[in-house]
């Protein structure tokens, strides 16, 4: 059976490997370039002492390329699409699968070793490209400290395999259930995205309970590379303070944004009382001082960086868990099937 | 024909009438809410007389799910490319109903002229309607980030979509009228479509016309009209030379304008540049504002090459057409494919 397989997907395995040679060339290139870029900004920046500002002032890679690191986002689909969705269908389609299930080989171990060796595929394809990216992107993660934002997350580390292999076994889960490839084509990327923007928007700042930080509200706090989930303000009962969306009233600047001063305890808001504009230097530190002596602080709610693979480790646990449901599916479905 | 066109598509009409209606649903009810917190916004910041300096970042527009089913339009027209525009000819040659087909009383020409002219119009619909929600959705961020012509935005609104969706079908029909395999011709939307779609967004859009330059004191401060795309900008010499990097001069050494290194400039300007700045042995108090004016005197001005917002419609005219003209001449393609292939 393997080598059916191999005879099945030697053209596609040709294509596959000229466009990763193409990506790795084009990775490696530009990604040597960026490295040496911020080796040369972090050496002239450290005795100017003016590294605390690169993140603002410097620009690593080019857009073009920036821009295709990203678009490796679609790679799972993409495959899904390609390789998973017509894996059953089309042999349905075609009606192939007639003659395939009445040779030797059971229907089982030809639907194993079929699935099994475009899975292997899907997770070595999506490790490779995610190899590549995270190594390219090393430079702009340090500067950006942006590793584990939403978006950059979903194209590093371990979680693209998750994708790849989650978005090939629905698409032949899909294949097997609708047995036509177009609509199967259709339900892998409808099924992809709403289950990637279900776990990217709904589950992933749950994983673990997020942490919250309270600091002074005179003081800023950066979180540096880890998730910000929440900042806001909370009131000397520890709930948090309301912020109107606009007010026509005096706001107080903060380290942590701007707080109305309608929002504040009544006694504080008489030190701004008259003050329709902007305030003066002593009336903003009378009603910042007074805030904080009501026990008005800021919070800042996000995940740790230090729990990024903890999170990459958890997200792909459940593509793959999906992945597995979805296969387990397809054998069923396959083996009730009558030929 | 159109009969028969119905009979083969009316599944797929019916379903890509439910997708569409199930986004218009999305986009409205995100959008009426948007609309709302933007008018509350502009409702305060009226009666403060802030509006002005309405600073973006300080106050949101719209939530997560708007935005991302704004961004996912950019995937419409791919998706109609590769699920209705490459099986049209490719899924008929491969389960060989083209032979019955074929052998009908109607033209070879005739059958496809029909198909492929009632699909392309689905095409352009289908785009039309999901940018015309976009469009309108974006109302509110359009006004209050002036970012309608930056890159992505320009290409989910107005009438580009509909120009991408035209080719991306057009592409997939002659893809699978050269191919005759409906995958490989999915495969090649999917390819040619991301590539047409980059070439022409990062390097051909922004040289559409010649950017306006304009030219300004070195110590003068000058802000294209808002909403514009700056494209290019710099520093001249007295005559009007481009002050450029000399070889081997490091990437920081600037003065506040990008690019321009500190061993480019006169050397009695040079000695104001301060060390924070990466002048040589500048004054630890010195500031670029005392550079600027140093150049100023000597002649020194700096410039802006920029799109004027102006031109945005202009823009999106000349893109649209750009995709247009290449998805008539991919229907050319699927038309010589047909017809010289034997039945």
């Amino acid at each position: 059976m393997t080598w059916v397989v191999w005879r099945q997907y030697r053209g596609q395995a040709a294509i596959a490997a000229g466009l990763l040679a193409a990506l790795a060339i084009l990775l490696v290139v530009t990604g040597v370039r960026v490295a040496s870029q911020w080796h040369s900004a972090l050496a002239a920046c450290v005795p100017a002492r003016s590294c605390g500002n690169l993140a603002n002032t410097l620009f690593l890679g080019s857009h073009a390329v920036g821009f295709l690191v990203i678009m490796t986002l679609g790679v799972p689909a993409v495959l899904g699409i390609l390789l998973g969705a017509p894996l059953l269908a089309h042999e349905f389609e075609t009606g192939t699968h007639q003659y395939a299930w009445t040779q030797s080989v059971t229907r089982r171990r030809w639907l194993v070793a079929k699935a099994g060796w475009l899975l292997l595929a899907a997770a070595v394809i999506g490790g490779i490209v995610s190899a590549l990216v995270t190594w390219w992107s090393g430079p702009n993660n340090a500067l950006q400290a942006n590793a584990f934002q939403p978006g950059r997350f979903d194209i590093m580390g371990i979680v693209p395999v998750g994708y790849a292999v989650f978005a090939v076994a629905l698409g032949i889960a899909a294949g097997a259930l609708v047995r036509r490839t177009i609509p199967a084509i259709a339900v892998t990327l409808a099924g992809f995205i709403a289950v990637r923007m279900a776990v990217f928007g709904g589950l992933r700042a749950h994983f673990l309970t997020p942490v919250t930080s309270y600091f002074p509200i005179s003081r800023g706090i950066t979180v540096g590379s880890a998730w910000q989930l929440a900042t806001g303000y909370v009131g000397a009962n520890g709930q948090p303070i309301g912020i109107p969306l606009s007010t026509n009233g005096p706001v107080l600047g903060t380290a942590a944004g701007g707080i109305p001063v309608t929002s504040l305890p009544g006694s504080c808001q008489a030190f701004a009382s008259g003050a329709s504009g902007p305030f003066t230097p002593a009336a903003q530190n009378a009603v910042l001082s007074c805030a904080q002596a009501h026990g008005v602080r800021a919070f800042v709610t996000y995940q740790p960086a230090s729990r990024y693979w903890a999170f990459q480790g958890i997200e792909t646990g459940i593509f793959v868990l999906l992945a597995a449901v979805l296969i387990a599916v397809t054998f069923a479905v396959v083996s009730r099937r009558d030929a | 024909m159109t009969w028969v066109t119905w009979r083969q598509y009316r599944l797929q009409a019916v379903i890509g009438g439910a997708v569409l209606a199930a986004f218009a649903a999305i986009m409205l009810i995100t959008g009426f809410q948007m609309a709302a917190q933007w008018h509350t916004v502009l409702a305060g910041c009226t009666a403060n007389g802030t509006c002005g300096s309405l600073q973006q970042g300080s106050f949101s527009l719209g939530g997560v799910l708007g935005h991302d089913f704004a961004i996912l339009s950019l995937l419409a027209p791919a998706l109609f490319g590769a699920l209705v525009g490459a099986p049209l000819i490719a899924t008929e040659l491969e389960a060989r109903t083209s032979d019955f087909a074929w052998a009908q009383s109607i033209t070879r020409t005739r059958w496809l002229a029909v198909k492929i002219g009632w699909i392309l119009l689905a095409a352009a619909v289908w785009g039309g309607v999901i940018a015309a929600l976009v469009t309108w959705w974006s109302g509110p961020r359009n006004a209050a980030f002036g970012n309608a012509f930056q890159s992505n935005y320009f290409d989910q609104q107005g009438i580009v979509p509909i120009g991408y969706s035209v080719f991306a079908t057009a592409l997939g029909i002659a893809a699978g009228a050269v191919i005759r395999r409906t995958i490989p011709a999915v495969a090649v939307v999917i390819g040619g479509f991301i590539g047409m779609r980059l070439w022409v967004s990062q390097d051909l859009r922004m040289h559409f016309m010649s950017p306006v330059t304009t030219y300004f004191g070195a110590a003068a401060n000058f802000n294209p009209p808002a909403g514009s795309i700056q494209v290019g900008g710099g520093l001249v010499d007295k005559l009007g030379h481009l002050v450029t990097a000399p070889a081997g001069a490091g990437p920081l050494s600037t003065v506040g304008i990008d690019g321009v290194p500190a061993t480019a400039l006169p050397a009695v300007c040079q000695k104001l540049i301060p060390a924070s700045a990466g002048g040589p042995a500048g004054p630890a108090n010195g500031t670029v504002n005392a550079v600027m004016s140093c150049l100023q005197k000597a002649g020194y001005r700096q410039f802006i090459s920029y799109q004027p917002m102006s031109r945005y419609w202009a823009f999106q005219g000349i893109e649209t057409g750009i995709y247009l003209a290449v998805a008539a001449a991919l229907v050319g393609l699927a038309f010589y494919a047909v017809l010289r292939r034997d039945a």
